[in-house]
């Protein structure tokens, strides 16, 4: 009796948190000329209105490179210091791991405003996206960071130890024992590194170079003149986009461990 | 195939010397073991052969070439680990193909070699299974194989049979030591079981402290153990006072409470010192009171099945632990004479 009633108040918490996207999604499928939910009839006219719109189509191709730039960068740089932090580390451990985390703890603007002085001091700007992904790069590290540092915890040093005795060099053991191992943790940093990339605001509106704009932007921007489905349209494709992500990497690289 | 040189090698770690110049040949197709409780630095010298640790001082040779600049990787060593290490996301074959893929054997040739060590190791068929589908045992053996496919030059083993439970442990020994005697390829064995080491070696290296105590064969170490560390921890052992009586033409003779033992003459021991043997309980005999021996009383007594252990008190003042047949029975209480031949009581050195 006590767990059902656990379970109801549980699924009603779910729904409570869940409501807000199914609404926004619902919202997407209206054939009415505002946002309002329930929809006055069912039509993709907002859709084709989407497809048809140069400049969200440019901010959503903008978004989808900076993100998958992002996720490499923050993937190589990410893992290289989990490893450093796993296997070298040593008593600096707690320092690295803070030091690493760092960008997590400080308030997004702030972070921002921070590179914003940077790199017109360093003279690079905002002409192009430089500055941009270094800001994405910035904040994603911490999740690659912790998702590698995670997998590497379980990775067992006679591992690597086995493969040098059969003559693997260093190259290989990262690639043949070492990756395939710590694979789960590197696919979810890189997952979480493109998802969160996607949808930052805060540094990219900072940070975006003039003329330029990411999809999150582009639909503040909209929504400050405009109130038509064609924002939920845009929302749903965004959450689709994130799904599949998600979705793909999980079919194609396989997010479960090997058979353990 | 390989001799196996250790020349005054030593690792220091800061201001502790963790092996302290030890030197030790290992022969061809021999079988070597390095025994000593934990912290003794027998892992460490085994990584040191095997290349995982640096040598701090000495030599490694390997048929006279010295190998301590050589990387792990080139030393071509086939090495079995306390937690097999076998590698998770790889099927067995793939375990055994890994090492040979590293050194570009053809494919045909592969599954020739794969397919005999599987068989030498009983796995035939087991080949296509994940380690994590495999029972402690055989993962045992997968990691066995997959250290001598390579045919490597070296075979070291450090504590493989640690994970295992009793009975499988015995039948494993077994088992690698007839595996090693068939493939004849010189191996180091690290263990702190001393019944392990004595049951699988040719030769037994001691390690206490970082420094070799003894090397020699099982029956040197445990028969004439060289000092009261070895008779300690290699097997179980009685320690029986004694006096010096006499001393001459190199033989010094020792009355102890069994009779009169002798032993070759050492340095700074005269008549009249007091001194300490070692007798291993099995060599004491009971017998009948009032028969030849010391006399003394059974204190306790456990029976095991193949064999009785009684602690026997003297009535001299010394305890002493007896091992001996079902054959002879003695309750506790009962009266004895305890008699021990004099070749079994070995002179470990002064008293202490």
């Amino acid at each position: 009796m006590r767990s059902r009633v656990l379970a109801a108040y549980c699924i009603l918490i779910y729904l409570f948190l869940a409501a807000p996207i199914i609404i926004v999604v619902g919202a997407s499928f209206n054939a009415g000329n505002f946002l309002t939910f329930p929809p006055q009839g069912l039509s993709l006219r907002w859709y084709v209105v989407f497809f048809h719109n140069d400049v969200f189509m440019r901010a959503i191709r903008t978004s989808l490179w900076v993100a998958a730039v992002t996720t490499c960068v923050s993937l190589v740089v990410g893992t290289m210091a989990a490893l450093f932090y796993v296997q070298h580390a040593g008593r600096w451990k707690e320092t690295v791991r803070v030091a690493m985390l760092a960008p997590l703890l400080l308030p997004e603007v702030l972070t921002a405003i921070a590179l914003l002085f940077f790199v017109y001091a360093i003279g690079i700007g905002t002409r192009s996206m430089f500055g941009m992904v270094v800001g994405h790069v910035l904040m994603t590290l911490p999740f690659v960071f912790i998702n590698v540092a995670a997998s590497l915890e379980s990775f067992d040093p006679d591992w690597d130890m086995a493969a040098r005795s059969l003559g693997a060099g260093r190259w290989t053991r990262f690639r043949r024992i070492m990756l395939p191992l710590i694979k789960p943790g590197v696919i979810g940093g890189a997952l979480f590194a493109f998802i969160i990339s996607f949808d930052m605001f805060t540094i990219s509106f900072l940070l975006k170079g003039i003329g330029t704009s990411t999809l999150p932007i582009q639909l503040f921007d909209y929504l400050r003149t405009n109130f038509t489905p064609e924002a939920a349209a845009v929302s749903t494709l965004s959450v689709l986009l994130t799904l599949g992500v998600v979705i793909v990497s999980d079919k194609v690289l396989g997010l479960k461990l090997h058979r353990f | 195939m390989t001799v196996v040189r250790i020349e005054s090698l030593s690792k220091v770690y800061g201001a502790v010397r963790a092996v302290d110049r030890i030197s030790v040949e290992i022969g061809d197709g021999e079988f070597i073991s390095l025994l000593g409780p934990s912290g003794c630095g027998k892992t460490t010298t085994l990584k040191m052969i095997a290349g995982f640790e640096e040598a701090s001082e000495g030599a490694i040779r390997f048929d006279g070439a010295d190998v301590v600049r050589v990387p792990a990787e080139k030393r071509d060593i086939g090495m079995v680990f306390q937690n097999y290490a076998l590698f998770p996301h790889m099927t067995v074959d793939q375990n055994l193909a890994f090492g040979l893929e590293m050194r570009r054997v053809p494919r045909a040739e592969m599954r020739s070699r794969i397919d005999r060590v599987l068989e030498m190791v009983q796995l035939s068929g087991f080949s296509g299974r994940y380690p994590s589908q495999l029972s402690g045992g055989q993962q045992q053996r997968v990691a066995l194989a997959r250290a001598l496919v390579i045919e490597p030059r070296i075979l070291l083993l450090d504590e493989p049979l640690a994970n295992l439970d009793a009975k499988l442990r015995e039948e494993m020994r077994v088992f690698i030591r007839d595996l090693q005697r068939r493939v004849g390829i010189t191996t180091v064995y690290v263990t702190h079981d001393q019944a392990e080491a004595m049951t699988m070696s040719d030769r037994v290296v001691v390690m206490f402290g970082g420094r070799i105590a003894q090397v020699g064969a099982p029956a040197d170490i445990y028969e004439r153990p060289q000092n009261l560390d070895v008779a300690r921890f290699v097997g179980q052992v009685n320690l029986v006072s004694g006096t010096v009586a006499s001393a001459d033409d190199g033989t010094l003779a020792i009355d102890t409470a069994f009779g009169r033992a002798a032993a070759p003459a050492r340095d700074g021991l005269h008549p009249g010192q007091a001194v300490t043997l070692s007798l291993r309980p099995e060599a004491i005999g009971l017998g009948a009171p009032g028969k030849a021996g010391a006399p003394g009383r059974v204190e306790a007594r456990y029976y095991s099945g193949s064999l009785i252990d009684y602690r026997v008190a003297l009535d001299g003042g010394e305890t002493l632990h007896v091992q001996s047949f079902p054959t002879v029975a003695f309750a506790e209480g009962d009266r004895v004479s305890v008699h021990a031949p004099a070749d079994r009581l070995w002179l470990i050195g002064a008293a202490q």
